[in-house]
């Protein structure tokens, strides 16, 4: 029978769609172009060549490693290009993802990336042309909402502030609003520096549809003390990591 | 006890985040509304930022080189983007503006450093053992005595033997004294007051009897060299200055021969055989000698801090008091800015011991022992429930449930606490110390931190940082490990402790979990009596049996620090 990955217990609806973002079955909401991403990424201008650290590997004559013929490149690594980040932001209050399943969804779907995971923020760096995949992937599924969510490279601290009076996360450095079409678009780049076109994110989830597709427990929404197997596997977690040290078989 | 019960940080929050300060427009709402205004008014709005402000142009002006200029931040997005408040004090009604947390800042931290860091603990027995056996000299509470005279003239930099010598101004000097203490009740009734620190005086009859007999008829002499020679050298100067000291004492006040070969042996029982320092040394890497604070034993400054002597019967209050200190001397100061740099590290470390939110969840956990375990958080050793890992399970998951809880409920709580680091020390301290206080084991406690910290990290789906959340991920392992050098007991192990020695955030809390669990059982002391003794005493500029007030002070400009050096510099 081959091998099923269960991916994370419990039975809530917070359970299931970390289910869901870490096995990468998640449901298309929207779309970017791809030039609007490049610019709020702000690693480089949109139509412009992916910036190199070294010349494509054809052309490098890589010596024979065993390693090198069974692992296939990214197609940043083939073509040379330096490594760059996305960071994400997701407001505790029923935003769509959290950092550590934004690592783990990273890791489990997309090869040759490095996921760092903070309270606030969560970083994917791989080269270039990879970390942008990454981050079209998870910007136009459910694991992105315009309001709840946001790339920031810097002061992320507006994931656990109260929300603005008009629902969207507080940004220290205002890069996207809410504007009166009721679309979110951003203004800045991901470090907040002003970008020559608006950049359309899209409407923003109604409060329900985010309370059903988050990935938080809340006690407003679905409590962390009603999932009892979360809370069992944690306890079973726990267990096992103390005994091993006390007597490691 | 139920968990709608009245949150003791609500009145505070109510103060920090529904009223007005300074000009920040925060007036109205409720503190639990998930919704907030953002005027982004910039660091106007706050009045000790604009004193900053001025303060950093009239320097700019002065010396032809700008300095503070607050609209450097983010390319010219000052801080205040949200509204700037104030912050309480746990366990006081204190507000203080949370730049004044910074120990730049505030003269009551740096004095609580300054007398940890130029204390050492000296016995006096091996000198009275030489001068005796060997040299045939009488020592009798008389001499015993004469010689602390001596010595309290020596100790701040006063000459004795040498004609002609170089001396320290009293007046800079004047918080330099030495003190002793005894378990021996009649030489203690000898020696003059003015030299001793009384157990029975000092302490509640029945810590005084523990503490009796665990130092016995031994005497020790608790030192404190001067601050502004601690601050101008280092921790490891401490013993240096008090044995060169303590050296010339005995001889002087024994009449022995400067040169004789016994004189050695009172040297090297002062620098080496019967001095106890507050902090060891730390390996090269790290390279600090004594008395820094990277090397102070989570014991010992769970001893070093007083309160469990004044409030005996407040396990919890005890061990909140040792949060506030250590997270103060080894998250700002410590790896703050030794290990460090920066000042960042005070935002963070505040959360601990500010607006009451760590105290109310140790109390709620307090009222849950007790309602459930029969009076398990009460002090005392009959009444303790054993330590095991479903006792830790059940303390910690309801302790850890209800913190999380309280931050969803209570948004305010959470924009407060708005780093995940600072979410996960304040839940972790509050697990860890209820169940070392109901177990009275510390390694119990400290077991409950890591389980508090698997169960944070899946609710929120977020923890610390990187480095923090590795820690913790592994800290499980190593809590009652078989190998000696990871499975040591909570009370030994310390900053420089493996995978805690950039642990950020936890080591106060580590610090107040040794504490609870001896403040659960009533112990007099975690580890060390004499460290305990040393610091029983209300002549230390800094009182020790209250730290989050001594900051509070500090934080309000009331506190009035020593080691002040006006005496020798032109006036203002």
């Amino acid at each position: 029978m081959a091998y099923k990955p269960q991916y994370y217990p419990g039975a809530t609806s917070v359970a299931v769609n970390r289910r869901k973002h870490m096995s990468g079955d998640v449901e298309k909401l929207r779309e970017i172009a791809d030039d609007d991403l490049v610019m709020i990424l702000g690693h480089r201008a949109p139509g412009s060549d992916y910036r190199s650290t070294h010349p494509p590997l054809a052309e490098m004559g890589e010596p024979e490693c065993s390693i090198r013929q069974a692992v296939e490149p990214t197609p940043g690594a083939k073509a040379g290009d330096r490594v760059r980040y996305v960071q994400f932001v997701d407001s505790m209050y029923n935003g769509p993802s959290v950092p550590y399943v934004r690592s783990y969804s990273a890791a489990i779907n997309f090869r040759g990336v490095d996921p760092g995971t903070l309270s606030g923020r969560q970083v994917i760096e791989a080269r270039e042309r990879d970390m942008e995949e990454v981050a079209k992937f998870q910007i136009e599924t459910e694991m992105f909402d315009p309001a709840l969510s946001s790339l920031r490279g810097a002061t992320v601290h507006g994931h656990s502030l109260r929300l603005q009076e008009d629902g969207v996360m507080f940004d220290m450095l205002d890069r996207a609003r809410l504007e009166q079409d009721g679309i979110v678009r951003m203004h800045k780049d991901q470090v907040g520096r002003p970008i020559d076109k608006k950049v359309e994110l899209g409407k923003p989830m109604s409060p329900q549809e985010a309370a059903k597709r988050t990935t938080i427990f809340r006690v407003d929404n679905v409590a962390y003390r009603s999932d009892k197997e979360v809370i069992e596997w944690v306890h079973r977690v726990f267990d096992q990591r103390t005994k091993y040290g006390f007597k490691p078989e | 006890m139920a968990a709608d019960r009245k949150k003791l940080f609500a009145k505070h929050l109510e103060i920090k985040f529904t009223k007005e300060h300074g000009t920040n427009k925060m007036e109205g709402g409720k503190i639990t509304d998930m919704v907030g205004k953002y005027y982004r008014l910039g660091v106007d709005q706050n009045p000790r930022k604009l004193e900053m402000k001025k303060a950093g142009q009239e320097i700019a002006k002065k010396r032809g080189l700008v300095g503070y200029n607050p609209m450097m931040h983010c390319g010219g997005i000052p801080l205040g983007q949200r509204a700037l408040t104030p912050s309480f004090v746990s366990g006081t009604d204190m507000m203080v503006e949370i730049d004044d947390l910074h120990y730049v800042n505030n003269a009551a931290m740096q004095q609580m450093w300054d007398d940890i860091r130029r204390t050492c603990i000296v016995g006096m027995d091996l000198a009275h053992e030489t001068l005796e056996k060997r040299l045939g000299i009488e020592v009798t509470p008389e001499t015993i005595n004469f010689y602390l005279e001596t010595l309290n003239h020596a100790l701040p930099g006063g000459a004795v033997v040498q004609e002609h010598m170089v001396e320290t101004h009293p007046a800079l000097v004047d918080d330099c004294y030495c003190k002793v203490f005894t378990g021996d009740d009649e030489l203690a009734d000898e020696i003059d007051k003015q030299f001793l620190i009384d157990i029975n005086k000092e302490f509640p009859e029945d810590q005084a009897a523990q503490i009796k007999a665990a130092i016995g008829k031994t005497t020790w002499q608790a030192a404190h060299i001067p601050t502004i020679v601690s601050r101008t050298t280092d921790g490891a100067q401490t013993t240096r200055w008090m044995a060169m000291q303590v050296g010339m004492s005995f001889i002087s006040a024994y009449s022995m021969c400067a040169g004789e070969a016994a004189v050695a042996d009172l040297s090297y029982a002062a620098k080496h055989a019967g001095v106890i320092s507050m902090g060891e040394m730390l390996p090269a890497r790290r390279a600090r000698g004594p008395n820094e604070p990277g090397g102070i034993s989570f014991g010992h400054l769970a001893d070093i801090i007083q309160t469990s002597r004044v409030d005996p019967e407040d396990p919890a209050h005890i061990a909140l008091e040792v949060v506030g200190a250590g997270c103060m001397l080894y998250d700002q100061i410590w790896l703050g800015s030794y290990m460090s740099g920066g000042v960042g590290f005070t935002q963070y470390a505040t959360a601990a011991y500010t607006n009451n939110i760590l105290d109310d969840n140790l109390y709620y956990d307090v009222d849950y022992i007790n309602d459930k375990y029969n009076g398990a958080a009460k002090k005392g050793t009959d009444n303790k429930v054993k330590a095991t890992l479903e006792i830790v399970k059940d303390i910690t998951t309801e302790s850890t449930l209800y913190g999380l809880e309280n931050y969803e409920k209570y948004p305010t709580a959470l924009e407060d606490h708005f780093g995940g680091s600072q979410r996960a020390t304040v839940l972790s301290a509050a697990a860890g110390a209820a169940t070392a206080i109901a177990t009275g084991n510390g390694n119990a406690g400290l077991s409950g931190w890591y389980l508090c910290m698997y169960l944070h990290k899946e609710a929120h789906g977020r923890l610390g940082f990187f480095g923090f959340d590795l820690q913790d991920q592994c800290g499980a392992t190593n809590v009652f490990s078989y190998q000696s050098d990871e499975g040591l007991p909570l009370e030994l192990r310390g900053p420089n402790y493996p995978n805690y020695a950039m642990n950020v955030g936890h080591q106060g809390g580590y610090a107040a979990i040794a504490s609870a669990a001896h403040a659960g059982r009533g112990d007099a002391y975690a580890v060390n009596p004499l460290v305990k003794v040393c610091f029983a005493d209300s002549l230390l500029p800094f009182d020790f049996t209250a730290p989050r007030k001594e900051f509070g002070r500090g934080a309000l400009r009331e506190f009035m620090p020593a080691g002040e050096r006006s005496l020798i510099i032109p006036a203002k």
